[in-house]
């Protein structure tokens, strides 16, 4: 049974609210995405390509100015794409970054970056001393994660999802694997609807919970039904593919076009790869 | 679980993308060839699934709440080449179309995610539910045990992964370039709270979704074996 008590109720809100942000960065993406902006402009498939050779420039760079250079590319990159800056600042600096640079704190002192001490701060009777190798560590660390980060989010944010299934399927990824990640990036959008429903049901009918142990029943329960729901589900979808005139391969239409501009983007992402790759060579 | 861009050397990323590729063209082959037609879209929507798993939130003792990761319970309903495809969808479709994980690490992540913890959480379900009936209670139990131990085993990969980091990267003057802890700092982190809490987590769910199956439709926990070998 399930009694009222509003401390213990806490997965339920976390999961609506978790569910909701997601269908909320969602909308906002895909508004993003229909902007004019520069690089919803790109070709998809220039695009993916550019993005991987900056995000391989941003894993072999050792260097601290060198991804900064990247950083300050990407923020360039945002404004350009008409991308609201502090939106573009909160959905990349929050959690991942955020916690990265969290993890990066005990780095900083010699006991697990031993070297060159900078400052030594004393604790009670214990003297911590941060290093200079533990400083840069944690420093290249973070960077190099908000950046990959801030450059993953740029391609999610400026590419319609079907625009990036169907570049996938230009890199020969087979189609089983295209076809697939379509139809699951739209029956995300159904069952978020589903755990919404739900848990606004269960809220909405017999209150809170009382307990964790009676939470995880509910939420075992759900996923259950979850899962029986999605079984039902795919006889009823394989019936509308049919009805649409699925024979057992996927059309996939292809109507992009690589533009000058387009060329240039991957000349100047392909030469930031080399200096990266360079600089990974010859600095230590 | 999900590691991010930055966290591992590019040779790291470029080892398990190398590992996870014939993984990943043997489960297609077999896929396609067990799958029938009319069962294609339940991949994907067994991938929607797997995704949707990670955003519900489980109550633990203390009033906080953690996440399920779902791929051992995808293997048991789905088999575990059909699972290992879901939930490498489910990974790619969150780093590529919501920028959530790494687009350099998808190939790590799938190998502790869709390879380790699918294929360890399968075995381990097969071997101690071997010879029972559907609506066993061993069946229960071999869920809850392998979702326990998959999740501890692909937490376990992970942790090698980020504690070899300092060891494989590091510069003249001992500056580590990614992840900075060694084996010592990492592998106590990441086994410490999966062991704790985040296995229990997985045990708890993974079990009693099977329970729950067994009582509303016992033949959904066979499905898997007509889609796949």
């Amino acid at each position: 049974m399930i009694d009222v008590g509003i401390k213990h109720n806490r997965f339920i809100e976390r999961s609506i609210m978790s569910a909701l942000s997601f269908l909320k960065e969602s909308i906002f993406a895909d508004e993003y995405a229909s902007r004019k902006g520069f690089l919803q402009a790109r070709d998809p498939r220039i695009k993916i390509l550019m993005i991987l050779a900056l995000l391989l420039a941003v894993l072999f760079a050792k260097s601290i100015p060198f991804i900064s250079c990247i950083y300050a590319l990407c923020l360039f990159l945002a404004f350009a794409s008409s991308i609201n800056i502090a939106y573009f600042l909160k959905r990349t600096w929050f959690f991942m970054p955020l916690f990265s640079l969290f993890i990066a704190v005990p780095a900083l002192f010699s006991v697990f970056s031993p070297g060159e001490t900078l400052i030594s701060i004393k604790v009670f009777t214990l003297v911590l001393s941060i290093t200079k190798q533990g400083l840069a560590s944690a420093a290249i660390f973070f960077l190099r994660i908000l950046t990959s980060v801030s450059l993953c989010v740029l391609l999610a944010l400026t590419t319609k999802h079907y625009c990036l299934l169907r570049a996938l399927r230009n890199f020969r990824v087979p189609q089983l694997f295209v076809m697939t990640l379509g139809m699951c990036y739209r029956y995300v959008y159904l069952f978020i609807a589903l755990i919404q429903d739900t848990y606004t049901a269960i809220k909405s009918r017999v209150g809170y919970v009382s307990s964790s142990q009676k939470g995880r029943r509910i939420v075992a329960w759900n996923i259950a039904s979850l899962w029986r729901r999605s079984y039902d589900l795919h006889n009823q979808v394989y019936q509308a593919m049919l009805s649409r005139g699925y024979s057992g391969e996927p059309r996939i239409m292809d109507d992009f076009y690589i533009t000058f501009r387009d060329i240039a983007c991957m000349g100047v992402s392909i030469s930031i790869l080399a200096g990266s790759l360079w600089q990974a060579r010859f600095l230590n | 679980m999900h590691i991010p861009d930055g966290y591992l050397g590019p040779a790291t990323c470029g080892v398990f993308y190398a590992v996870m590729l014939p993984i990943w063209v043997a489960a297609s082959r077999i896929v396609k060839r067990t799958l029938k037609a009319k069962q294609v879209p339940l991949l994907g929507i067994s991938a929607a699934f797997s995704f949707v798993i990670m955003m519900f939130n489980v109550p633990i003792p203390g009033g906080t709440t953690g996440h399920a990761v779902g791929s051992v319970l995808v293997a048991i309903l789905l088999g575990p080449w059909a699972a290992c495809l879901a939930v490498t969808v489910a990974l790619v479709v969150q780093a590529l179309l919501f920028g959530d994980g790494g687009i350099t690490a998808i190939g790590a992540n799938c190998f502790n995610m869709a390879f380790i913890e699918v294929f360890a959480g399968y075995c381990l379900y097969k071997l101690i539910s071997a010879g029972s009936p559907v609506t066993s209670s061993r069946r229960v139990v071999a869920a809850g045990v392998a979702g326990y131990a998959a999740l501890n085993i692909a937490a376990l990969s992970a942790a090698l992964m980020f504690g070899t980091q300092p060891i494989l990267y590091k510069t003249a003057s001992g500056q580590s370039l990614y992840c900075p802890y060694g084996l010592n700092v990492a592998i106590p982190a990441m086994l410490g709270e999966h062991l704790l809490i985040f296995g229990w987590v997985e045990a708890i769910i993974t079990a009693l979704v099977v329970k729950y199956l067994q009582k509303q439709d016992p033949s959904l926990l066979e499905a898997g074996k007509g889609a796949t070998a």
